[in-house]
Formats: C-alpha cells, sequence, structure tokens
C-alpha cells in the first residue's frame, strides 16, 4: 500500500523532471547492499537467540542456575542455612503461607498502600508541575523550596509520619506519597520547561490560547516523561509502603520481612522479598503496557532502523 | 493601471535581541509593503533575520519600535491571520498526518466532520492519501514538508508565511512541489511571503523581489519581477530568467564582499 501510494505522490510530468542523476545513486546502493549481505554478520548467534522465546529460556535457565548452586551449596555445607536461608526451606514457608492465607492478605495491603500512594503522588506531583508551565514567575519563586525539601531523604519523615497519621493503613500511604509525590512534581514540570517552544509558537500563529497550547502541546509533549516517571515512582510507593510497615504495622509485607528478620527466620524474609519483586516487575508491566496504549507514536516500528 | 492595493505595510520594524555585549540590533527599520494576492520572496545573507520578521509578522515577537498596518488597521502583530510555514517541518509527533493537517480546523473551531473532508481532499491533492494514519516519524522529508505544508495551506489564512519550506529537498520533488504551490496559491487567491536562500526560486515563483542587507538589516531593494509563466519550469525557460538572476545575484554578491571586508 505504502509503495502504491508513494508513487501517486510523484511528480504528474516525469518528461520535464531530471531523471538522469537518480540512477547511479541508486544503482550505487543496490550494489552496495549485494555486496554486504553474504557475508556472515558478527554476533550472528546473539541475533538468533534475540527473540522472545530465546531470551525467556536463557533468563529461566539463569535463574534455576542461580537457585540450583544455592542449594547445593547450602546442602553441600558451604552456606549456612540460618544466615542464607535455602530454596527448599523457601518454597515451604511460601507453599504454608500460601495455604493458611496469610501471604496474599500480607501482599494485598502492601500493593494497595503502594498502588494508592502511588496514584495519589503522582498525580498530586504531576499536575502541580505541569500547573508550573503556566507562570514561570511562581516557578522561580518556589524552585528553592521545592529543591530543599527535596533533598530531604523522605524515609527520614517516616516516624513523622507515623506519629501524624496512626499505624494503620494511611500512614503508608501517606509516607508512599510524600515519597512520590515530589519525584513527579520535579520530573513534570521539567518536562513542561523541554516542550518545543517551536509547536508553542506555531500554534499562537495560529491564535491559540495559553490553555490551547497547554492542552495541545505541553500535555502530549510530557507524556512520554510523564511515563517514564511512573515507572520510578512506582518503585518509590513500594518502598513507602513497606518503610511504613517496618516501622509499625501489624500486616504487610514490610511487616512480614521485619518480623521474621527479627527471630532469624530467613526463609520467610526471603519469601517476602521475592514476592515484593515479583509485585515490582508486574507493576512495572503494567505500566509499559499503558505506556504502549497511550503513546501509539512512540511505537512506530523500529525494524529497518539503524542498529549500532 | 491601477496601483495594487496594499494589504499589509511594515513600517519602520525594529528589534534587537540580547547579546554579551548589550543588545544586538537585527532588525534596523524595515519598510515595506505586500499586497492583495501579491507573491512576494524574501532573500538575504544567512542570519540576516528573515525568520525574525516572519516571527514579528505572526505576532510571536514584539519589535521594539515600528508599526504594522493590516488592511488600513494598525495591529501588534496577525495571529490567527497567518499560515506560518515554519523553517524545519514542525509536525506533532504525536499526531498522525490527518490530524497534523486538521491541527489549523480545529483552532478555528470548524465543525468535524467538514474538517475530516477538507482535510482528505487536500491530502489526495498533495500525493498523500494512504499515510493519514502515519506518524511523521514514518514519513520521508518530502512528505513531511507536504504536509506541513497542507496544514498552512488548509486553515485559509489571509497571508502565507513560508520560510524556507522546500530547503530541504531534492531539486526533483521542489520544483514539483513549487508547481504545487503556485497552483494553489492561483486556486485559492491566497497572498504568500516565501523567505528562500534560493534565488533561482525566487525569481522563478515570485511577483516581487525584497532583498535585505547584512544585519542589522534594512531593505536592500524591491525588484518587480516580470515573468508572467504559470509553472515554476515555465519561468526557469523564460529568457528574462537569468536577467533577473544575474541582477538578485549582484546584489547578494556585493554584500558578501562587504563582509569579508
Ligand atoms: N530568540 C533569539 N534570541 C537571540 N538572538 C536571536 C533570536 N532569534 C534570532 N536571533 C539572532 O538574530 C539573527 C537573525 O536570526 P534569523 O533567524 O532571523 O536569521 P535568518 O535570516 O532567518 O537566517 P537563516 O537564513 O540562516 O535562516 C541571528 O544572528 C540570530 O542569532
Ligand atoms: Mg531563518
Amino acid at each position: 500500500m505504502a509503495s502504491q501510494a508513494l508513487k501517486t505522490s510523484q511528480p504528474s510530468n516525469p518528461s520535464q523532471i531530471p531523471t538522469t542523476a537518480q540512477t547511479p545513486k541508486a544503482s550505487a546502493r543496490t550494489a552496495r547492499k549485494s555486496a554486504v549481505r553474504p557475508r556472515a554478520k558478527p554476533g550472528a548467534v546473539a541475533r538468533a537467540a534475540d527473540t522472545m522465546l530465546g531470551r525467556g529460556i536463557i533468563q529461566l535457565l539463569a535463574v534455576a542456575v542461580f537457585f540450583l548452586a544455592w542449594e547445593v551449596a547450602v546442602r553441600a555445607g558451604w552456606l549456612t542455612e540460618f544466615l542464607v536461608g535455602a530454596p527448599s526451606g523457601i518454597w515451604r514457608v511460601f507453599l504454608a503461607s500460601m495455604r493458611d492465607g496469610s501471604l496474599p492478605v500480607d501482599t494485598w495491603y502492601t500493593v494497595i498502600e503502594a498502588i494508592i500512594g502511588f496514584l495519589i503522588g503522582t498525580l498530586m506531583g504531576s499536575v502541580a508541575g505541569l500547573g508550573l508551565w503556566y507562570s514561570a514567575f511562581v516557578a522561580r519563586l518556589v524552585e528553592p523550596f521545592i529543591v530543599a525539601i527535596n533533598s530531604v531523604p523522605k524515609i527520614a519523615l517516616a516516624p513523622i509520619v507515623i506519629l501524624w497519621f496512626g499505624t494503620g493503613f494511611v500512614s503508608k500511604v501517606a509516607l508512599a506519597v510524600s515519597l512520590t509525590a515530589l519525584v513527579a512534581l520535579i520530573a513534570a514540570y521539567q518536562a513542561a520547561r523541554d516542550a518545543d517552544p517551536d509547536l508553542q509558537a506555531l500554534l499562537a500563529s495560529m491564535g491559540a490560547s495559553k490553555n490551547r497550547v497547554f492542552k495541545s502541546v505541553i500535555v502530549p509533549s510530557t507524556l512520554p516523561a510523564i511515563i517514564g516517571m511512573f515507572r520510578i515512582n512506582i518503585g518509590f510507593a513500594l518502598v513507602g509502603a513497606v518503610v511504613g510497615e517496618f516501622i509499625s504495622s501489624q500486616r504487610g509485607l514490610g511487616h512480614l520481612i521485619y518480623s521474621a528478620s527479627s527471630l532469624y527466620d530467613l526463609n520467610t524474609v526471603w519469601v517476602g522479598l521475592f514476592v515484593l519483586m515479583f509485585v515490582g516487575f508486574l507493576l512495572y508491566h503494567v505500566i509499559d503496557f499503558a505506556e504502549r496504549r497511550i503513546l501509539p507514536w512512540r511505537q512506530v516500528i523500529t525494524t529497518g532502523q539503524v542498529q549500532v | 493601471m491601477t496601483a495594487p492595493e496594499v494589504q499589509l505595510s511594515l513600517d519602520g520594524i525594529r528589534k534587537s535581541f540580547p547579546g554579551k555585549g548589550g543588545p544586538v540590533p537585527v532588525l534596523d527599520g524595515l519598510t515595506f509593503d505586500i499586497y492583495e494576492r501579491d507573491f512576494v520572496s524574501i532573500i538575504g545573507p544567512s542570519g540576516c533575520g528573515k525568520t525574525t520578521v516572519f516571527n514579528v509578522i505572526a505576532g510571536l515577537l514584539e519589535p521594539d519600535s515600528g508599526t504594522m498596518t493590516f488592511r488600513g488597521e494598525v495591529v501588534p502583530g496577525l495571529q490567527g491571520r497567518v499560515g506560518y510555514m515554519m523553517q524545519k517541518d514542525l509536525l506533532f509527533p504525536w499526531r498522525t498526518v490527518l490530524q497534523n493537517v486538521m491541527l489549523g480546523l480545529e483552532m478555528k473551531g470548524v465543525d468535524r466532520a467538514q474538517a475530516l473532508d477538507t482535510a482528505r481532499e487536500y491530502l489526495s491533492t498533495f500525493g498523500l492519501s494512504g499515510f493519514e494514519n502515519a506518524y511523521p516519524k514514518m514519513l520521508s522529508g518530502g512528505m513531511r514538508q507536504r504536509t506541513a505544508l497542507i496544514r498552512t495551506l488548509i486553515m485559509d489564512p489571509d497571508i502565507l508565511l513560508l520560510d524556507e519550506p522546500f530547503s530541504a529537498l531534492d531539486y526533483q520533488t521542489r520544483l514539483y512541489l513549487e508547481g504545487v504551490l503556485l497552483d494553489a496559491v492561483e486556486t485559492f487567491h491566497k497572498t504568500v511571503v516565501l523567505v528562500t536562500h534560493d534565488i533561482d526560486e525566487a525569481v522563478a515563483l515570485s511577483k516581487r523581489v525584497v532583498v535585505l542587507g547584512n544585519r542589522p538589516t534594512k531593505v536592500k531593494s524591491v525588484h518587480e519581477i516580470g515573468l508572467d509563466a504559470r509553472s515554476p519550469i515555465g519561468a526557469r525557460s523564460d529568457p528574462r530568467f537569468s536577467d533577473y538572476f544575474q541582477t538578485l545575484c549582484g546584489e547578494l554578491e556585493i554584500q558578501t564582499r562587504q563582509r569579508a571586508a
């Protein structure tokens, strides 16, 4: 279809068009291509394995080898199970806590705290950051404060947050918000400032209002950066939830890890960590999926692009 | 013969940009007229301020002094009345070809179904049908510039400001698009102001050529081009073509020598 449409777009009266210049270049190009093709390219093995399936097999293999080595090392006595745990023990704890329902409940709490914290913090931060685009004056005014607040390690706020919001659900969400909001604000503001000034000028020349420029240029051009920031923030939200649970909680993966480690129950600690890892991994891919849906223009075919 | 009616007149436009050692004057009292249905080319040495003139006319930059008069009325700028095609093919990467082309109509609040019809019609005229849903990234340079040109034409503005619209194209496509532009301007009775660094193009397309001097820029001279060929190729084969070409070359050459001195 593409080539056909291209053809119709050619100049309508070819008799008047100098065509001679095109031919040598075109033939040179085909000559070069055919000269390259027969040669075996370096890295051919890597390229053959570089498919979804190929990569998956290699990755699974690596994981299997890792756990096998771990198990063997524990059984052979090179590692003390008391200090590092063992895959077989981890698996047993996992099955048991799945059966009595405690693991799903803990996971559910942590995930919900993180997601709600992520949503509130990211939304507030993004809106504020984009809003700063409207007034360079206000932006310059608040900049030192943002920098100052951002330079505080937010984890250090955890005790205060617990004091203010109690030991329940809300304090974990609040901690996740405090970790994500400023990241979102800074990322959104930076992206809005980097939005192509020429696109804004073009709209202005068409008589667009500032709101219109915001809607048609600023929002779409900041979306990639904002969604990129989602990835970072989902991790931060999990950190907020887990740290909150460390400090004081009766539930959640943070609580599970913290209480198990104080009992030297390493296998349970590992279960908590692996579940956290899995949750983070899953959420990351949810965002990946959302990105592909929201930014179709960034997904244009990458085949045929130069591989460096 | 009646004198042509003035559509836009620039009078003593000055503009300087802040530089390290104080303001750097770029436009130094620019004065010229653009007539109704005119086709004016602006040529001048690189960096002399051609794009700056356009930005002033489009209302994106405020001149330090001087006035602009549009159809007898003093205006600060022509936002919303110009179709400005910028020096680089400035398409919205997140919009498809069709959505890019429809941008101007959206801005004007044209009914969506009607806007779609108009956009499709333009796309097929310019040989872009089949690419409605392609994103700019997937287009060739020539296709991008055609899309930008359609976006400019489709808004039906009073004045078209084209800043080196074809500079990135090969000669072939360029001749073709020059023809398309001339046809479109003829059909829709548009006023065109074209910035180009190509004297050949200026002579072939324009009714008048405004030559700008080195920075700080003044209008050096205005040349009437008396070729009445209907196509850019016809114009180039006119016997008077080379006379105009020589004259304009001469104007620019003097300036390069001055700069060297
Ligand atoms: N926003 C700006 N701030 C500071 N200086 C500027 C700005 N815009 C343009 N200039 C300066 O003004 C001068 C003229 O720029 P302009 O882009 O108008 O030139 P031009 O004639 O369009 O050049 P070209 O033919 O290369 O496109 C240049 O020296 C440029 O550095
Ligand atoms: Mg320019």
